[in-house]
């Protein structure tokens, strides 16, 4: 025989206080809630009803036309690959480059803050002012670069040409490989000491002592950083309108840069909104199977 | 109790919340919903009369006009300056919160673009009232009339008119003894001479609406609104995409255009003295005047292909059919294309007009730079006259822009990225 559930406490045996307590906490939300309410669920709502529709003027009602459209179209496929790989280079990217400048910014150095600070600068400043900084670097013909590698006799680059994704996933790998930095580097400070201690004694060297003791404890923010970027990853947008225009040849199309051409240039915003739900989806898909997976592989001593 | 025993959120949830809030964020990014706004258009009620408009083109000539506009009509004006890609970004997200400006300025095929689809008021009201005064149609160059007209009703007026010739530097060609080129082949031939140390002698622009002038020597028609067939003739086409391409690829005399939305790079190429000659406007003219006021530049009629031709530009002005006070933005269009302001625009930074009037007069005939544009005018044509009745204009322009970037910067053979665009403009039209 199943044992009875354990029942919630009912609404009148609250006490004054608990009633009280909550009321003041629904006051405090209110304000967020509001607020995500207007910017966030209303358009997502809105977006959600547009997806149903169809015509330049988003009037006509179509079902799910415009989710199977997208299931067809080659365009929406491959910016979709453009994206995936975008994410997975910069995912890849900021974790590797992000610990392997934490671990560097945790040593006792001179002009240690100096340091970090420098190389969180570029994830303060605007993706725009990145782009056009990048773009004027990186032109075969009038760029610094060039010039520089000219002068000292090496091969000049076109990568916005040869290699415009990967070029577009560097650009991107040094934009946020500072923040990265900072989050690792906390993760680090995290750790305690007398684990290293114990290990030394144990005869571990630095190598035994990374991938025994730093790399599984840092194991929750390699978890936040990948679904962080994952996540912008699959979100990017200003590298493919500021720096490539989505080009060569579509090679560069990432998917929200897709949709706003689709929307603003196509005029097509049921098809948009649908492409954009879609992102929504796999956003958590992606998401909830990276926190299941870095569940299992957790830690702790 | 521990900490891990208390009531809260865990980081595991912290962590879907935080996933789930970003992913919520970019969807409503990505939405249709209304736009930011700095500032609500089409303000009728508080008297403010809102333009949107191209910040190349906001000449004194016109804020004079504009002054006395405002000072007869008790409204102020609101110049809104947008690039045309954020013009029209802001134009249709307005259009989707069911609100418009009073009046606006475009590039080129939106006025018959916006009537297909409902959303531009047709001007037949005013010129039937004001057309004669005003010297509507006579007055106006033909191709400029047509260029506006969707279903034998005006819905634009054009505002300027250029074309696309080539501008090159006087001093590279006198020291490689060579003259502007004609035909095709001397363009090679010429720009070989020119091409030598860092500096190539043709610069192509990576903008695909620079591969017009090319195609439209051949002939070629982008889209038959009868036949539905795009890019015809097709040998005609292929020849002039490969010709585009071996200028880059074989014979080396242009650089690999760099994908991005700025198409000034041939500009500042010149400028800087590392291209010698370039395909452009006479938009370009003030920009190399002050860039490089040491350098002395020509301006060549268009090569001749299986023809001399080359692409009809610029910009006109249509009023969306949710404007505000449609009356008064008639008249706003109608003081700014008189003879008078055309002229003073034309005094102040050298663009062409529209007019035949406005072409006849000595301090035009007597402008080397602009005679010489008003030569081509002669002889450029609409790249895309039929295109906006397939309803999929845009779409079909991202498809040649795939398939001009193919060729020209990855440096695919011309046969198979034809065959891959051919494919993706019939889808296109077949939807």
């Amino acid at each position: 025989m199943r044992s009875p559930a354990p029942r919630a406490v009912p609404e009148a045996r609250r006490t004054p206080i608990a009633r009280r307590e909550a009321r003041t906490a629904y006051l405090f939300l209110a304000p967020a809630l509001v607020f995500f309410a207007v910017f966030f669920y209303t358009p997502i709502a809105d977006i959600l009803n547009t997806s149903t529709l169809t015509g330049p003027h988003a009037d006509r009602f179509d079902g799910l036309g415009n989710y199977a459209d997208a299931f067809r179209d080659p365009a929406a496929r491959n910016s979709f690959k453009v994206t995936l790989l975008f994410a997975v280079g910069t995912t890849v990217g900021a974790i590797v480059l992000g610990l392997a400048l934490a671990l560097l910014a945790n040593r006792q150095l001179r002009g240690r803050t100096l340091f970090r600070l420098a190389l969180l600068v570029p994830y303060l400043t605007s993706i725009a002012v990145i782009g056009l900084l990048w773009q004027n670097i990186l032109d075969p013909q009038t760029g610094i670069l060039n010039r520089v590698l000219d002068e000292l006799g090496l091969p000049t680059q076109q990568w916005l040409i040869t290699h415009p994704l990967a070029t577009i996933v560097a650009v991107t790998l040094w934009m946020i490989s500072g923040y990265t930095m900072m989050l690792f580097l906390a993760g680090l400070q995290g750790i305690p000491q007398v684990y290293y201690e114990a290990a030394t004694v144990d005869g571990a060297g630095p190598w035994r002592r990374f991938f025994s003791i730093t790399l599984p404890l840092l194991a929750p923010t390699t978890l936040f950083v990948s679904v962080m970027a994952v996540i912008s990853g699959l979100q990017a947008f200003g590298q493919a309108y500021i720096i490539t225009g989505g080009g060569p040849a579509k090679q560069t199309d990432l998917y929200v840069y897709h949709v706003y051409e689709t929307a603003f240039r196509d005029r097509d915003f049921g098809y948009s909104s649908a492409l954009s739900v879609l992102l929504m989806l796999v956003i958590v898909a992606f998401t909830v199977v990276q926190l299941r997976a870095g569940r299992r592989g957790e830690v702790q001593y | 109790m521990s900490a891990s025993d208390a009531p809260g959120i865990s980081r595991r949830r912290v962590l879907g919340l935080a996933g789930a809030a970003a992913a919520a964020a970019g969807l409503a990014a990505c939405g249709s919903g209304a736009p930011e706004s700095d500032s609500a258009p089409g303000g009728g009620e508080d008297g403010t009369f809102t333009v949107y408009w191209n910040p190349g083109h906001h000449y004194e000539a016109y804020q004079k006009v504009i002054k006395e506009f405002e000072e007869e009509h008790g409204v102020t004006v609101r110049m809104q300056m947008y690039q045309w890609e954020e013009l029209e970004t802001r134009l249709l997200a307005d259009l989707q919160a069911g609100r418009a400006p009073d009046v606006l300025e475009e590039p080129g095929g939106w006025a018959q673009r916006y009537a297909l689809s409902g959303d531009a008021l047709s001007l037949r009201k005013y010129l039937d009232e004001d057309g004669k005064a005003m010297g509507f149609p006579d007055d106006w160059q033909p191709a400029t009339v047509r260029h506006n007209t969707h279903a034998g009703e005006v819905y634009g007026i054009q505002l300027h008119m250029t074309c696309q010739l080539l501008v090159y530097n006087r001093e590279m060609f006198a020291d490689a003894g060579v003259r502007p080129p004609t035909t095709w082949d001397e363009v090679v031939d010429v720009a070989k001479e020119l091409t030598h140390d860092g500096v190539y002698g043709l610069q192509l622009n990576q903008d695909q609406a620079y591969g017009w002038p090319w195609m439209l020597q051949n002939g070629v028609l982008d889209y038959n609104h009868t036949t539905k067939k795009v890019m015809q003739p097709q040998d005609a086409a292929m020849e002039a995409l490969q010709f585009q391409a071996d200028l880059v690829h074989r014979h080396e005399v242009s650089p690999v255009p760099v994908p991005s939305k700025d198409y000034s790079a041939p500009q500042k190429a010149l400028s800087a003295k590392r291209a010698a000659m370039i395909v452009t406007g006479p938009w370009d003219l003030p920009v190399i005047k002050q860039s490089s006021p040491d350098l002395e530049y020509g301006i060549a009629q268009m090569p001749t292909g299986r023809r001399q031709s080359t692409i009809l530009a610029g910009t006109s002005m249509f009023i969306p059919k949710k404007a505000p006070r449609p009356d008064l933005s008639w008249d706003f269009i109608k003081r700014l294309t008189t003879l008078e302001t055309e002229l003073a625009a034309t005094a102040e930074t050298g663009m062409l007009m529209p007019r035949r009037s406005w072409a006849a007069k000595p301090e035009v005939k007597g402008n080397a730079d602009i005679a010489a544009f008003a030569q081509g005018l002669t002889y450029a044509e609409d790249a895309h006259p039929q295109t906006y009745l397939s309803g999929k204009g845009t779409e079909l322009d991202q498809a040649w822009k795939t398939l001009y970037q193919s060729v020209l910067m990855t440096g695919e053979s011309v046969p198979s990225a034809y065959r891959e665009y051919t494919d993706t403009a019939r889808a296109i039209i077949a939807d």
